[in-house]
């Protein structure tokens, strides 16, 4: 029996020390020689489950069999020597060291008894990349290669550690079609080499592609084993989210009115010199909702943060409502009623061991509505946030609970709650409901429609296809710095029309890009 | 009066040691993302107690390898509390700081009350000649002319120092070790997920600036000072810091930014000599640290933008 | 984790600290306790160690000593502004250390002020008091335009101001200032009407300024809690990103905090010379700014909780005075006290594992509580 199995899990529970209960109860058994998936939505407790299994948490209660071997994983170290790697979706690299540097750390091989034998560090790189099929530039700093190669890095990584089994926590997450496509004829060639992979994803195509079995994961407990031949994606996703999916938001064909925000030939260069925004003109206009899709490092980052006063064009202009806003700070931003549902809610949307309500009111702390002369008006601003976390859902024991005690959909309700709440004539929401819980992400869409048709400007930056098209009237597609394409109705639009132009594949006349400017 | 002599020169790298000890204690510090603002408390205690053993065991040698030791050892404490305990590394200095000062005079009482039915406030009447860190003249160097007068003559503890910053560089970049420390600093979950033990990595780092430390300190009450009093590193752990961020935390770098300082004070005595009040004097090194670090900020921030704005012309 | 159990473990930390200081201290003080015999030894060190934890309330007699008591309480003056100093710098997330220089700069103009503006009556000295505390916020405003303006760190160069601070004012002293008549550096005496009233005149130097620090602990909890501006300092303390992207200015709060610090850390000094002193005759830093980082510590960076630390640390040091000229034990012992204590409440991850527990029950409990309610809605 025990001769079948790579890896059984049994009975993991693990609670953190802020009393989150991740898993419960939890078994995993994965053949050697598979491809096991392991799905769930995002706080499903995949993550955990497979720290766990590469030593960097340990369970409350349960154990771990490798080979059919019980083992304590007391750290990574202890995992990699029993033949476990893992790749993780935000790499393990460090920037500043060359690929054959990090290929070697922590097995570094020494000349002359103390010194790092570089040359030999180089041929090992070379060795593993050849034998593996997975190419790299050994003498390249990490920071200078693209992602692509990080991520062969990082397969390299686990298996000249003598990885048999490897983990991959969201391998396709940051990747183009075209490297994942790569990737999983590499993946696929490991299998056939001997080697089990763990594989974690939440997107089903990938995983009905590659993958022999899969486990399970919702709210911490497992939904069960299945043979990955045997079961539908409508399963799957009944499995996983406990319903089927429905997503659709209603909406009326949207009656655009007055222009509220004009970009005009903006250019944008980085601190390193790259180009990252190159002559990108746009207007989004009362009552409509525009979306940019893109993967995500084209230039969508560097735009919001321009709109929003993080950095300023090297060319170009930006007007709200006919006046610039180039070289305003957020205050002043503010102050023209322009809202961000910020991409990183953690470091921008919030403070997490501040209160809900201090957190609701950060944007208003000096209005005249929540201040009594010099002090705060406190009945106001209880009054103010008890009625916005009402409004907005968002589940919690009170206003006085800390925020970051909140699950991740609730913190991002909160975080909306504020931008939605204050007036706003243009929002821009970027990745307004990454990472959260389909009941969340379903209010959180609504409201934005909802917010658009009573007359307001709603600027969408989404790295999440199904999103972009189900919520823009209309959309652009960035790629490489520029807009690659204008849809003026989303209708008819196909997934691969959209991977082509999200590519690079294909591209616009810059007559037809023009048209989003609606001169 | 001439002020520039060999005389001025010579002093500057006396009064530049046990800065530049500190200042490599705070370099692979940062490199390993160990902020270490305990440095000036380390320096107090191992003062005290090298210039003590080097008095009971009538032995130099025997105090500095104590005033090493024991700069090890607190280090290793700030280690514990840091890294296990998971206490501020900032406030942790600042607990080592606060028993450098009050607390080593406690000690100095009651260790000199046990073991010489005296209580002594310092250890100046200790620490005799013969206990001093030698100097030594370098053979051929002390002959030419100039320059031998200014380099040759110090104690071994200022030849140890340079060496180090070499031997800084060696460890940082070339040996396995040197690698752990900076990803360790770098991105900590990258070193731990191949097995490097963040932990271990971070203790050696520490330990190492402790052991630094503890040179300067040996160097402040066995050399320099001939005895150990109250608050006598005066600043120096502090000041390190300010170096190692004006040397870009290089080696190099921050030695050349410990030298200025050893400079500023260097003129500062010569001043004082000419019969201006010493309050006015002892200051300077406090206010060139400021300065210094708006100089380079400034010269940092302008660095930015012009990088920025060339590249803006492509 | 639920509140029971937080505030549990609060206090259970807080004894923890406080008892592994005192066996910290034991050690130190059996080691320096004179005797023949182990067993002398340890009875020296128990009476000592009785000694400096009852004799700042008790008499010889055991009878309470108001004395000890208001000297106690005297003591709490200046570490409960630099305390309060320290907290709201440390709120906003800025290590200035610079409360420690602020205090003697704040005595100094005071002094200063006390002894040569002829303005009459008790006004004196409120204008001596803001005097000071003005020029410190002045000075602090070195330490937090660079660090909001350049990004230099405040921490160095508070440190560095603290000595520019303490040569400066000697340097003062020694060429303008001085009564040479005297054999010691001092200034001349403060004008009579400069001088704050005591609240009880048995020579423990308690004075009015007590009751002063009191209304300021008040004022500044208000101000943290209640006003627009300490909510930007906590915010900011919390998350310095999420309060630029709110809109609110980041510099200017950072500045904001460390001149306020440094208005609250000359007031004390005014405050204590003015109400302990009738010259001025510091001639190096006086170390409350060292105290005050502790009692912010201890405080937890709320300013309602600074007359408590401050006077648990002013029994200490008044213990650790008492034990000395008694038992022979030197007074700089409050120092490691002072360090251990300190570092033990900062420690975040002290007593993690018996949280740990707490938080796995309260967890449990939760769960149990709703499977029990899950049931009950099923039926």
């Amino acid at each position: 029996m025990s001769g079948e199995y790579a890896i059984q899990m049994k009975g993991i529970t693990k609670v953190y020390p802020n009393g989150t209960v991740a898993n419960q109860n939890v078994n995993l058994d994965v053949k050697k020689g598979e491809i096991h998936a392991l799905m769930g939505e995002n706080g499903a407790g995949k993550s955990t489950l497979m720290k766990m299994l590469f030593g960097l948490e340990q369970p409350t209660e349960g154990q771990i069999l490798v080979n059919g071997e019980q083992v304590h994983l007391s750290s990574p170290t202890v995992a990699i020597s029993k033949g476990i790697g893992m790749v993780h979706q935000h790499f393990m690299l460090v920037p500043s060291l060359t690929v054959a540097e990090n290929m070697v750390l922590g097995m570094v091989p020494t000349k002359s008894g103390a010194l790092i034998d570089f040359k030999k560090a180089v041929e090992i790189t070379e060795e593993y990349s050849k034998k593996f099929n997975l190419e790299v530039d050994a003498n390249a700093k990490v920071m200078d290669i693209p992602v692509g190669m990080k991520q062969k890095v990082e397969i390299l990584k686990a298996l000249v550690r003598g990885a048999k089994i490897l983990i991959l926590d969201e391998p396709t997450a940051v990747l183009t079609s075209q490297e994942t496509t790569e990737l999983f004829k590499e993946l696929k060639n490991l299998k056939t080499q001997g080697y089990t992979l763990i594989f974690i994803s939440h997107k089903l195509n990938e995983i009905m592609e590659i993958t022999d079995r899969m486990t399970i994961l919702r709210g911490g407990r497992s939904m069960g084993i299945y043979e990955t031949k045997d079961v539908t994606p409508q399963e799957i996703s009944r499995l996983m989210v406990g319903r089927d999916v429905v997503l659709k938001v209603e909406k009326d064909k949207a009656q655009p009115g007055a222009e509220v925000l004009k970009v005009r030939d903006v250019e944008y260069v980085n601190e390193w010199g790259k180009k990252m925004l190159d002559k990108v003109s746009l207007s989004v206009r009362r009552g409509e909702i525009l979306g940019i899709a893109g993967v995500e490092g084209n230039g969508q980052k560097e735009l919001v943060d321009m709109l929003f006063g993080f950095n300023r064009p090297n060319r170009g202009t930006i007007e709200v409502n006919g006046s610039n806003i180039i070289g305003l700070g957020q205050r002043e931003i503010r102050e023209k009623h322009i809202s961000l549902v910020p991409e990183d809610r953690m470091l921008y949307g919030i403070a997490g061991t501040a209160s809900i309500e201090e957190n609701l009111i950060s944007d208003r702390a000096g209005s005249k509505k929540l201040n009594n002369g010099i002090l705060f008006n406190m009945g106001a601003i209880h009054k103010e946030s008890e009625q916005l976390v009402k409004d907005y859902t968002v589940l919690c024991k009170n206003a006085q609970q800390a925020v970051g005690s909140l699950s991740g959909g609730n913190i991002q309700k909160v975080v909306v709650a504020r931008e939605f709440s204050n007036d706003p004539v243009l929002i821009i929401a970027d990745q307004p409901t990454r990472g959260i819980d389909v009941g969340a992400t379903e209010f959180i869409r609504k409201k934005l429609v909802e917010l658009s048709r009573s007359g307001i400007a709603v600027l969408l930056v989404s790295a999440d296809l199904n999103e972009v098209m189900e919520l823009s009237d209309s959309l652009i597609i960035m790629c490489g710095g520029r807009i690659a394409a204008y849809f003026e109705d989303t209708e008819d639009l196909s997934d691969e029309l959209m991977g082509e132009y999200m590519l690079g594949i294909r591209q616009q006349s810059p007559e037809e890009i023009r048209r989003v400017c609606h001169e | 009066m001439n002020i520039f002599t060999t005389d001025f020169f010579f002093s500057i790298i006396r009064i530049a040691t046990p800065i530049l000890l500190a200042t490599l204690a705070a370099v692979v510090g940062e490199k390993g993302g160990v902020s270490n603002i305990g440095l000036e408390g380390i320096m107090m205690m191992s003062a005290l107690f090298g210039s003590l053993t080097a008095y009971w065991t009538k032995s130099w040698f025997i105090g500095l390898l104590i005033a090493m030791l024991v700069g090890l050892l607190e280090a290793l404490l700030m280690g514990f509390f840091a890294f296990k305990l998971k206490t501020d590394i900032i406030l942790v200095g600042t607990a080592v700081n606060m028993i450098g000062s009050g607390g080593t005079i406690f000690l100095v009482k009651v260790i000199t009350n046990a073991t010489m039915d005296q209580s002594m406030t310092s250890t100046t009447s200790l620490i005799t000649k013969a206990l001093q860190i030698p100097s030594v003249n370098i053979p051929l160097i002390k002959d030419i002319p100039v320059l031998g007068k200014i380099i040759s003559g110090h104690s071994i503890l200022t030849y140890l120092a340079f060496l180090l910053v070499w031997l800084t560089i060696v460890l940082l970049y070339k040996t396995p070790l040197g690698l752990n420390i900076r990803s360790v600093g770098e991105n900590p979950n990258a070193a731990s997920s191949v097995g490097v033990s963040v932990a271990k990595v971070r203790y050696i780092t520490i330990g190492i600036g402790g052991i630094l430390a503890g040179l300067g300190g040996a160097y402040m009450s066995m050399y320099y000072a001939m005895g150990w009093s109250l608050d006598m590193v005066a600043g120096r752990g502090f000041i390190a810091l300010a170096a190692q961020s004006m040397g870009g935390g290089e080696p190099v770098g921050s030695m050349l930014a410990a030298l200025v300082f050893g400079f500023a004070q260097a003129l500062g005595i010569k001043v004082s000599a000419t019969g201006v009040d010493s309050n006015l004097v002892a200051p300077i090194p406090y206010i060139v640290t400021i300065i210094s670090l708006v100089i380079f900020a400034i010269n940092q921030r302008r660095k930015d933008q012009k990088r920025h704005a060339a590249s803006a012309l492509n | 984790m639920n509140k029971k159990n937080n505030t549990k473990f609060t206090i259970i930390r807080a004894i923890a600290a406080m008892a592994i200081a005192l066996l910290v201290a034991f050690l130190l003080v059996f080691l320096s306790s004179e005797g023949a015999t182990l067993g002398e030894r340890f009875n020296a060190s128990i009476a000592a160690m009785r000694e400096m934890l009852i004799s700042p309330l008790f008499k010889k007699s055991g009878k309470f000593s108001t004395k000890n008591f208001s000297d106690v309480l005297a003591g709490t003056i200046p570490i409960m502004f630099t305390g309060l100093a320290t907290c709201i710098m440390f709120a906003a997330n800025q290590f200035n250390l610079g409360a420690e220089g602020g205090i003697m700069l704040g005595a100094f103009v005071t002094a200063v002020v006390a002894i040569y503006v002829p303005i009459p009556g008790p006004l004196l000295m409120i204008v001596a008091v803001l005097c000071g505390a003005l020029a410190v916020a002045v000075i602090m405003l070195i330490p937090a335009v660079l660090k909001a303006k350049l990004g230099v760190s405040e921490m160095v160069n508070s440190l560095m101001l603290n000595y520019v601070i303490m040569y400066f004012l000697n340097f003062l002293m020694n060429s303008y200032l001085a009564d040479t008549s005297k054999g010691i550096t001092q200034t001349y005496p403060f004008r009579e009407n400069a001088q704050i009233p005591q609240m009880i005149e048995n020579g423990s130097r308690l004075s009015w300024g007590f009751v002063v620090g009191i209304i300021m602990v008040i004022l500044c909890w208000f101000f943290m809690y209640r006003t627009r501006w300490g909510y930007g300092i906590r915010m900011t303390g919390i998350n310095q990103p999420f309060v630029m992207y709110s809109g609110m200015n980041v510099a200017l709060i950072v500045i904001l905090a460390q001149v306020l610090g440094g208005f609250l850390a000359g007031m004390g000094g005014g405050i204590e010379m003015l109400g302990r002193y009738n010259v001025y005759n510091w001639s190096a830093l006086p170390g409350y700014g060292w105290t005050g980082i502790t009692v912010a510590i201890l405080a937890g960076n709320n300013p309602i909780y600074v007359p408590f630390a401050a006077f648990f640390m002013s029994y200490l040091t008044r213990g650790c005075t008492l034990m000395s000229t008694n038992a022979n034990v030197p007074s700089q012992l409050i120092s490691i006290i002072q360090a251990v204590i300190f570092i033990f409440f900062a420690a975040q991850q002290f007593l993690a594992g018996y949280r740990q527990k707490l938080v796995v029950k309260s967890a449990q409990e939760e769960l149990a509580a709703k499977a029990a309610a899950g049931e009950r809605s099923d039926r």
